[in-house]
């Protein structure tokens, strides 16, 4: 009925010290590295969170410089996402694409970013344009990296340029030294690379935690899924482990500019670094949230044994869990890669958690895994998670219920580079084209893209790393392959564009949306396309009945998307928001926002920065961020009413199976909601009526979010809500929106 | 009857709140569950009858990644 | 391993002829710091006239959270903290049951009793003494 109840006699004896080492071979890499430039820095400390200082290297020229951080990118883009999109936004030109050298990768933490008291403060966020979606992209990750790079000096790392040869960027804030290395040899993928390189940099055993790597793998180079891999070094397991900034193909960016690797050494970690202003409210809260979770984590979410794999039967059980591409929401099969089983195949006596001080801890890993397929058949390796969104998206997405199987594509995804959400969307939709007769072996090559094929899946992902057959093909992601089916006339298009599961070029991550209306607006009306760290509301809306006309709906979108845009701005994670609640949260007011954890979030800032806010304050620091990137879409072409349609998939039931599987539901519909007789409508009948009241509804949210969001019905942000945030003082950002008023 | 989170649920004698759970399939552990608007703890899920033509909600705190 | 224990019926705990020679002298003499609310033991008369102990039993939970492995037992099976990589995070301080945890404004590194037997002798009781018992199991917390 709950929860399943931990039991550690069930954790299988798998010893977490044993894996395949890549080290013989690194005395010929480094021998073979020729430094291209070297300069001398002064590195600092953070003061109240900001080191004032951003970094800029320039891989095709070799420029290297430091910019000052103004006050006013402090007062209107605070840090991390905020000044990853300004420093863009100065980059680029409307007319620039992702692989122009102009195109910039911004990897930012946030001015609390590196506190070590609190759970989930070690975040950077990723913002490059995005060579899926041609607009901006933001992707937030964890490890080492965007701390240690502010406790070098820096409270970002602005990358322009393209280099015709492989490149290593190594910032040492211990001595002082950036430097930029010709990589001739390197291993290519990130398990290997990043266990390689925390060796070459660090100067003994005890400074490997104090270097931290970002790299990517062979499929980011010809794909346009790759993701960038940072890594951070393990102590009790004795390796390197990688957190993913996942989504938009920033991977491919990082390769497509032929950097090998980024890599900082940074000072030893201590526990006040960022020189906040008010140490005592920090350590306190930190306290107070930790045994938080030792009290309410083991009979809550049991984030410390399961990570986010907590919720695997849970959507099951709502009828959310994507299955088949998205058609169903629960699997008889679900059983098989369940949390019950997560805890037992996970490692469990160690301490994970990618940053210093996250009692959460969820960043569980699973060793000892040994390879049976690829470049690397026969290995021990160590796994990250897997954490629900791939559970879901590599797993009952594609029909794939073998949890060795699972481990192996998550794998592989991580050390290939390429997005493990994007992956599992764009591989359930190649599957289930394949079972309709879209494709067939001879169009993917030989492949049997069948449900659950995981030997054809992995196989096709190999294809991806090597840059060959059908692998390329399915890499350019769910939209590109869309447009290729239909202009190979492969099959209907209709059915190719309603089961294909992208908005603005972006794949769906790992939710039922059908039944909720809110949430379809929390994937599709958001800026970067359907990633569900804007907002997730398919509970209160679908479950709870919270939130029934369309104002409350609206207001939930004007809500939850900033204030959870707000993290990213500060280098903190989402999970300890919401994935444990305090023990009388049920009493308080709003108790759907948490609202202690909420002032948690207003002390820790006002203690680092000593700028005092209230969480009013919190969601307009996000409104003008949130704007402004709605902005930028808009002046690189996208942006408006036209590119937050959502594929048909995502609203309803596209197929005659789908509605037969979920008939009395959808009938019901009819007669409730639609006030017709189902019994007097053929199936056709009742799936138009289906499709026309989804659809209607779902412009009709449109309209009422817009509106709330203060911006025009076609989605661009009016001059009043400019002035507002006070946007109005950016010229360039006026003209953009008065072109389209 | 009675009325979970608005849909209607055949009311029995002696219903437990556990049981409306188990009916519904509520497997989330994040919920507050109010009776008529009267907060239930989750010790109490077992033993707190609800009456019939009882107001129930069950709030799921949000989740997802 | 070395575990200090307190003998409640023999603990005056304040109320008559003793002046927590305990904590001063934990606080002096092992954390150099003039304040007995500052050691790393506490004893605490209750309301009902009974006395409170707040004091380590070693039993590791600590060791297994922290992050940097900066809390380790010793030869003795004692956990101590190493300073040195101690990144200040306080998962100890909010994992530890007991609550036994120290932290002062001047240091960001949190302290624990290290089982040293100072207070022992400076108890004019003889209520705590210091006693060998096996290190408990490994706990998944």
């Amino acid at each position: 009925m709950s929860q399943f109840v931990f039991d550690p006699t069930k954790v299988m004896d798998i010893d977490f010290t044993q894996r395949t080492q890549y080290l013989e071979g690194l005395e010929a890499i480094k021998a073979a590295h020729k430094v291209l430039k070297e300069i001398a820095f002064t590195p600092s400390l953070p003061d109240k969170g900001y080191t004032n200082r951003t970094l800029y290297v320039n891989v095709g020229t070799l420029e290297v410089k430091e910019k000052p951080v103004t006050q006013q990118m402090k007062d209107v883009f605070i840090g991390g996402r905020g000044f990853g999109l300004w420093h863009l936004w100065n980059a680029v030109k409307p007319t620039t694409r992702w692989n122009d050298p102009e195109n910039e990768i911004i990897i930012s933490p946030g001015p609390v970013a590196g506190i070590t008291q609190y759970a989930g403060t070690g975040k950077s966020l990723v913002v490059s344009l995005s060579p899926q979606t041609d607009i901006p992209i933001d992707s937030n990750v964890g490890g080492y990296f965007g701390p240690l790079l502010k406790f070098s000096g820096f409270d970002a790392l602005e990358i322009q340029g393209k280099s015709d040869r492989d490149l290593i960027v190594f910032i040492d804030g211990q001595k002082g030294i950036i430097r930029i290395e010709e990589a001739p040899e390197e291993p290519v993928d990130s398990h290997v690379l990043a266990e390689v390189l925390t060796h070459m940099y660090a100067e003994n055993e005890a400074d490997r935690v104090n270097i931290s790597v970002v790299c990517t793998g062979a499929a980011a180079e010809h794909s346009l899924i790759g993701m960038l891999n940072f890594s951070w070094w393990d102590l009790r397991r004795g390796c390197i482990r990688l957190k993913q900034a996942g989504r938009g193909g920033i991977g491919t960016v990082f390769r497509n500019k032929r950097i090998r690797a980024l890599v900082c050494r940074g000072p030893q970690v201590k526990g006040d670094l960022n020189h906040v202003a008010d140490y005592e409210t920090i350590a306190k809260t930190g306290v107070k949230y930790h045994k938080e979770i030792r009290e309410n984590d083991p009979h809550q979410c049991m984030m410390r044994r399961n990570g986010t794999a907590h919720i695997v039967e849970i959507m099951d059980a709502y009828d959310l869990l994507p299955t088949h591409n998205f058609q169903y929401g629960s699997h008889p099969d679900t059983h098989k890669i369940d949390s019950q089983y997560w805890q037992s195949r996970c490692t469990q006596q160690t301490v994970d958690g990618c940053w210093y001080g996250c009692s959460m801890a969820c960043a569980k890993g699973a060793d000892g895994l040994e390879v049976k397929t690829g470049p690397y058949k026969g290995h021990t390796v160590t796994v990250d998670g897997p954490e629900y969104e791939n559970a879901a998206g590599l797993g009952s997405n594609c029909g794939v219920f073998d949890p060795d199987y699972l481990l192996e594509l998550n794998f592989y995804c991580d050390t290939y580079g390429i997005c493990t959400i994007t992956y599992g969307t764009l591989t359930a939709f190649v599957m289930e084209c394949y079972q309709r007769g879209i494709l067939n072996k001879e169009r993917t090559g030989g492949l049997e893209m069948n449900w659950g094929n995981a030997e054809a899946d992995l196989e096709m992902m190999h294809q991806m790393a090597r840059g060959e057959g059908f692998g390329l093909i399915a890499g350019q992601g769910v939209k590109k392959m869309k447009e290729h089916f239909i202009k190979h006339g492969w099959g209907d298009p209709q059915l190719i564009n309603d089961i294909g599961m992208e908005n603005k070029g972006l794949e769906y991550s790992q939710y039922m949306s059908k039944e909720s209306l809110a949430q379809q607006g929390g994937y599709a009306l958001t800026n970067k396309g359907p990633q569900h760290d804007e907002a997730w509301l398919i509970f209160m809306d679908m479950v709870n009945k919270q939130i029934p006309t369309f104002e409350d709906k609206a207001e939930a979108l004007y809500y939850f998307p900033l204030f959870r845009t707000w993290f990213g701005l500060n280098g903190f994670c989402k999970l300890p928001w919401n994935d444990v609640v305090p023990s009388d949260n049920a009493k308080q007011p709003e108790a759907h926002k948490i609202p202690e954890h909420v002032q948690n979030y207003v002390d820790i800032f006002s203690a680092t920065t000593g700028i005092k806010i209230d969480k009013d304050e919190l969601i307009v620091q996000s409104a003008r961020v949130y704007n402004f990137q709605r902005i930028f879409n808009i002046r690189m072409g996208k942006g408006l009413r036209k590119d937050d349609h959502a594929p048909f998939r995502a609203l309803g039931p596209v197929t005659t199976e789908e509605y037969l599987s979920r008939q009395e539901r959808y009938d019901k519909q009819i007669a409730d909601e639609m006030g017709l007789d189902p019994t007097a409508m053929s199936l056709e009948e009742k799936m138009a009526a289906h499709r026309k009241w989804r659809q209607g509804r779902y412009e009709q949210l449109t309209d009422a979010v817009y509106k709330r969001r203060g911006w025009t019905p076609n989605g661009v942000p009016t001059l009043e809500r400019l002035k507002e945030l006070g946007l109005d003082v950016f010229p360039e950002v006026v003209d953009v929106v008065k072109l389209h008023l | 009857m009675i009325h979970v989170n608005g849909d209607a649920m055949e009311w029995k004698e002696g219903l437990t709140v556990r049981e409306v759970l188990v009916r519904r399939n509520f497997r989330f552990p994040l919920l507050i569950i109010t009776v008529d608007g009267e907060l239930v703890q989750p010790k109490a899920y077992e033993t707190t009858t609800i009456p019939d033509a009882a107001d129930v909600q069950v709030v799921h705190m949000m989740s997802g990644g | 391993m070395r575990q200090l224990r307190i003998d409640l019926s023999k603990c005056d705990a304040g109320r008559a002829t003793c002046q927590h020679e305990c904590e001063s002298s934990c606080a002096e003499k092992v954390f150099k710091l003039n304040d007995p609310a500052m050691a790393a033991l506490h004893i605490r008369e209750l309301a009902d006239g009974s006395g409170q102990a707040v004091l380590c039993d070693q039993c590791g939970d600590c060791v297994v959270v922290c992050p940097t492995e900066a809390l380790s037992r010793n030869k003795l099976g004692v956990v101590v903290i190493d300073k040195k990589v101690c990144v200040g995070c306080y998962m100890c301080m909010g994992f530890c049951e007991k609550e036994i945890f120290e932290r002062n404004p001047q240091w960001t590194e949190p302290y624990k009793c290290i089982s040293c037997g100072i207070c022992v002798k400076a108890c004019p009781h003889a209520a705590l003494e210091m006693v060998d018992v096996p290190q408990p199991p490994y706990r998944i917390l």
